[in-house]
């Protein structure tokens, strides 16, 4: 038996970018964009129009393939 | 050599084998990703395939420690010339020929100017990632090899054993470039990205290389809260920072508390947080020697807060339990503040880790 581990069958990673109003507390989660970093100033908040900043990028498995 | 053991020695020579092969395409692959990345994105005026297989190559030489005193100094020293040094090296290999300077006789020509910093951070990160690759794919290899010419059973067999450990590692590294390229956080930013939430909207000042400082407030305590400067792929000098900031700039902070990813043990959950004393700090041990000196010599309590990880989790893409636990972090955080300090306190906090894709 091989002690070597075969083709790893990891779930893929989706990246996902959240962006935070810092007047009304909105949060908005899109896809992560190249070019995307913490505490960027991001587009305007939806429900009080004031700019939103990144607060946190991060990463989702999605379904495992088979 | 026995019936039996010349059998598993042929089992452990092919184990090896497949392993040693999956190692050279990783390598390869990681090799081939930093040359791309210096010449798409980096736009590298000249071919640097031949620069980059020399920096693969590039070994750093420890100092003698057959004499201890003084040898922390000493290994600061060779890796801040090796940091240096890389660094320099691809800027180097990045500089672009793209402005135009005016010479004295009116006519114009093109001038070297300097690359983006977060281009260059990538850069050092990515080969930094094809050069460990490199060096474990040699190490395998001369075991391998050294196993077979020697018909060691004993060779062999550790070798086989540890196999799976080594690949693992070499796999999670070379996940590493994926996030590495595009930028984005890492699990070990975590330190980092908390550390920002005390930074966003006040005035920064570099403290150390590539270390940044905010000063803020909370609850009556003067916070001074320092990480690498991001966005770029830094981690910084935090000791060299924390010592700066007691013993030059005169802060008498009441305490000292430190945020940093933990390696989980099997069975761990990603993103469970524990607290603790001590400097959270891992690498080489040089920083955590400075912060533990400064800590000791003003007698300043140094706190530390974790959130636990796999090594893939911590070298990839920060995963979504990591990024929740940030919330609670701040908690815990708030909470040791308002429990080991009084109003009127200073209090220094250091975010510590890569602070790819967390600015502050």
């Amino acid at each position: 038996m091989s002690s070597v581990p075969g083709t790893d069958r990891r779930s893929k990673l989706l990246v996902y970018t959240i962006e935070e109003c810092p007047v009304c507390g909105q949060k908005t989660k899109r896809a992560f964009q190249v070019g995307d970093y913490v505490t960027k100033e991001s587009t305007n908040c939806t429900k009080c129009s004031n700019p939103t900043r990144i607060s946190l990028v991060y990463a989702e498995p999605t379904k495992p393939s088979r | 050599m026995l019936y039996g053991q010349r059998l598993q020695v042929y089992m452990a020579l092919g184990d090896i084998g497949r392993g040693l092969n999956k190692l050279k395409l990783m390598k390869d692959k990681s090799r081939k990703e930093a040359i791309d990345y210096l010449v798409n994105v980096g736009k590298a005026p000249k071919d640097p395939t031949e620069r980059v297989d020399q920096f693969l190559d590039y070994v750093t030489i420890m100092p003698v420690d057959i004499d201890p005193q003084g040898l922390v100094n000493k290994i600061d020293h060779v890796m801040t010339t090796n940091n240096d040094r890389v660094r320099a090296e691809v800027s180097n290999l990045l500089a672009q020929t793209t402005q135009v300077a005016a010479t004295a006789s009116g006519t114009s020509m093109p001038a070297l100017s300097p690359p983006n910093p977060v281009t260059v951070s990538i850069s050092e990160n990515l080969l930094e990632v094809a050069s460990s690759l490199n060096l474990i794919h040699k190490i395998v290899r001369h075991y391998y090899l050294l196993g077979k010419k020697t018909n060691s059973y004993f060779t062999l067999i550790q070798l086989q054993m540890i196999m799976p450990m080594i690949i693992q590692e070499a796999d999670a590294l070379l996940n590493a470039v994926d996030s590495f390229k595009v930028g984005q956080p890492v699990g070990d930013g975590i330190g980092a990205a908390i550390a920002s939430r005390y930074m966003v909207g006040k005035e920064k000042r570099v403290v150390a290389k590539d270390t940044v400082m905010a000063i803020s407030e909370y609850k009556g305590r003067k916070l001074y809260v320092l990480k690498a400067e991001g966005p770029m792929g830094y981690v910084g000098q935090p000791g060299v920072a924390i010592k700066k900031v007691v013993e030059e700039m005169g802060v008498k902070p009441s305490a000292i508390i430190m945020i940093d990813a933990a390696l989980k043990l099997e069975g761990e959950k990603t993103g469970e947080i524990a607290e603790g004393v001590g400097a959270a700090i891992g690498g080489i041990g040089v920083e955590k020697f400075q912060i533990e000196e400064v800590a000791t010599n003003h007698k300043v309590p140094l706190y530390a807060i974790l959130v636990k990880q796999s090594i893939l989790e911590a070298i990839t893409v920060m995963r979504k339990e990591i990024a929740e636990a940030s919330d609670k972090v701040q908690q815990v955080l708030n909470r040791l503040i308002e429990e080991k300090t009084k109003e009127g306190d200073d209090v220094l906090i250091a975010g510590i880790g890569n602070t790819l894709g967390v600015a502050q």
